[in-house]
């Protein structure tokens, strides 16, 4: 388990940031430790299934790499897999998929070292995170917290009204997204910095126990 | 690589590092380099509207055919817009400005087209739409150079009676045509006003071709956006009045020269320097084709395969339209069913249409479309191999 555990798979579009000189045949990235990549031709191939199956057999956490939002050559592709991660565009993931071990990335070519730094990070955060387990109970609480602000940050709120509608469920299956598409859970994310989410095409997002009073969403401040 | 696949790939890598930049300004939200496609289209809405108010006080005459209110011809009329009609000049500036920025605006969206590689394969018919769409867009506005009638007017119409006359076998066609008559007169104008309006909207009709084969075109930026493109007009509309020159004089001394317009008028000027009529033509309609033909296939310059349509597994596909409303090409359309089939839609793929991009695949939860290239059993298996090894 620990082995696989440390494992991350990057789904990603092969017009976005190129990782093609770090690649090596299995696929593994070569700069950082555990941290893999499947290449599409275009973000927008991805399937939600897929993110639960390699999640299910137990890769450690899921990136999607797509090119910066607005500019798909494909016209739409990394919107739409940023819709369906969001939960906006069927077929989205499961409620039970752990979205803390997702994350969305939108980098255009150049952006290679940006892929790497923010990937890094994310491996180790999900390696640090306990061994997946369907439906994990929720260690934290700052869910609530989270999920407010989320009410009046806009189109985004989608998501947080569907976990308040499944109140049961209300802390694992809160998908809270900043501006530009990162997926996570409500409990462990926060978002970097404040203004990252809408100067930059993508998540600046950094993991970490969320500061109380203001969730990820609140990020959303671009939207109309 | 070729010489022109490096300029092509520096030319991405300048649009990509220059969006990176814009992004970091404006967001990627209001990155006017996102909408480079719904700028002219904007700029387009704003000459409509500028025009129509134009129309209305505009009399397209060479001479005194309605004398009243001392408004003889075209030129007079144009005064009288300009100097009487509250806000006249403002509206006839907008007009002028908004053509030159809705020229500029075009070029930028087809350099971007062209550098991003986004211009050929299933995107030929955008491309060579684009510019008919943008011939059309220079003609109309040399149109509107000849409604003045002043002095440019009167010189443009000489030139360009000159170039039409110039056309072996159909030329002297095209003169009366162009002239509706022999000579310049009252018809004329008619004619130039019907060619500057009916082209217009003719536009129209080009722009839903340019846009029939895309899923949700982008046509509308911002509202943010737009009050930037018209702050930037109105900035030169009240820095730069538009005057009109001297009315033009039929049996005056012919002008010898006019101020220029290079959004418009540079095929005059190329007509300047050219020989004859005939190298001008040649010129100005090789450029033309050119330019139509850059996206074929034997013009690629570019070696690649072709595009790999995706393919619709038809014991899977329940018809459920997800895949359909997603393709952002119109590739996919639903048919009916086989009789014997328990689902009233199937998908089916237009190949000439498909890019190959795969997010039907992203758009399927039935796992019953797929690119041959590459499965999405081949990715889940990329996927398991990785897991699987050490």
């Amino acid at each position: 388990m620990a082995n696989e555990n440390n494992k991350v798979i990057t789904l990603m579009c092969e017009r976005s940031a190129d990782v093609n000189d770090l690649l090596d045949a299995d696929g593994k990235i070569k700069s950082v430790d555990g941290l893999h990549a499947v290449k599409l031709p275009c973000s927008g191939m991805v399937q939600p299934i897929m993110i639960e199956t390699a999640l299910k057999q137990g890769a450690a956490g899921v990136i999607v790499c797509g090119c910066q939002i607005g500019d798909c050559y494909y016209r739409e592709g990394n919107k739409m897999i940023r819709e369906r991660l969001l939960g906006e565009r069927v077929p989205t993931l499961k409620k039970a998929t752990d979205r803390r071990r997702i994350l969305a990335l939108w980098l255009s070519r150049p952006q290679k070292e940006r892929f790497i730094a923010e990937a890094g990070e994310f491996v180790k955060f999900v390696q640090g995170l306990p061994a997946p387990e369907p439906a994990a109970a929720p260690a934290a609480k700052p869910a609530p917290a989270a999920a407010k602000p989320a009410a009046d940050a806009g189109p985004k709120t989608e998501a947080a009204k569907k976990a308040e509608a499944t109140p049961e469920k209300k802390e694992p299956a809160a998908v809270v997204v900043d501006a530009d598409g990162k997926v996570d859970s409500t409990k462990t994310v926060k978002p970097a910095s404040e203004d990252s989410n809408d100067k930059d095409p993508k998540i600046e997002v950094e993991v970490a126990p969320i500061p109380e009073g203001r969730g990820p969403l609140e990020e959303s401040s671009g939207d109309k | 690589m070729s010489a022109y696949e490096q300029l092509i790939k520096s030319g991405n890598k300048f649009f990509l590092v220059l969006e990176d930049l814009t992004n970091k300004i404006m967001t990627s939200k209001y990155n006017p380099l996102y909408y480079h496609g719904a700028l002219p289209q904007f700029y387009l809405w704003v000459l409509f509207l500028s025009g129509l108010l134009l129309f209305a006080y505009y009399i397209p005459t060479v001479d005194n055919a309605y004398l009243s209110k001392g408004i003889i011809n075209a030129w007079t009329s144009v005064e009288y817009i300009n100097d009487k009609i509250p806000f006249g000049a403002v509206v006839r500036g907008i007009h002028r400005y908004a053509g030159d920025a809705m020229v500029i605006t075009i070029l930028l969206h087809a350099i971007r087209v062209w550098f991003t590689d986004r211009y050929r394969q299933y995107r030929w018919l955008q491309w060579f739409s684009g510019i008919v769409l943008f011939v059309m867009v220079l003609f109309i506005g040399q149109t509107g150079y000849y409604l003045v009638w002043d002095e440019r007017s009167l010189a443009l119409t000489r030139m360009t009676v000159y170039a039409l006359e110039g056309v072996p076998l159909i030329g002297p066609g095209l003169k009366s045509w162009f002239l509706n008559g022999d000579t310049i007169s009252n018809y004329t104008m008619s004619n130039y006003l019907f060619i500057h309006i009916g082209l217009s909207f003719s536009l129209l009709f080009g722009l839903w071709i340019h846009y029939v084969r895309m899923t949700r075109p982008v046509m509308t930026p911002p509202p943010a956006i737009n009050y930037v493109l018209m702050a930037l007009v109105l900035v030169f509309v009240f820095m730069f009045p538009i005057t009109s020159g001297k009315m033009a004089t039929l049996n005056g001394t012919p002008p010898t020269g006019f101020e220029m317009d290079w959004f418009f008028l540079a095929p005059y000027a190329l007509m300047n320097v050219v020989p004859s009529v005939l190298v001008y033509w040649l010129i100005v309609v090789g450029i033309t084709v050119g330019l139509c033909l850059l996206p074929m296939p034997w013009a690629f310059l570019i070696k690649e395969p072709p595009v790999e349509a995706a393919e619709v597994v038809l014991t899977k596909c329940v018809g459920c339209n997800l895949c359909y409303l997603d393709c952002p090409y119109q590739a996919i359309e639903m048919v009916p069913a086989p009789a014997n089939s328990r689902f009233k839609l199937l998908a089916t793929v237009m190949p000439y249409r498909c890019s190959g991009c795969g997010v039907c695949v992203g758009a399927c939860a039935f796992d019953a479309i797929d690119l041959p290239d590459l499965p999405d059993a081949n990715v889940l298996a990329q996927v398991k191999q990785i897991m699987e090894a050490k």
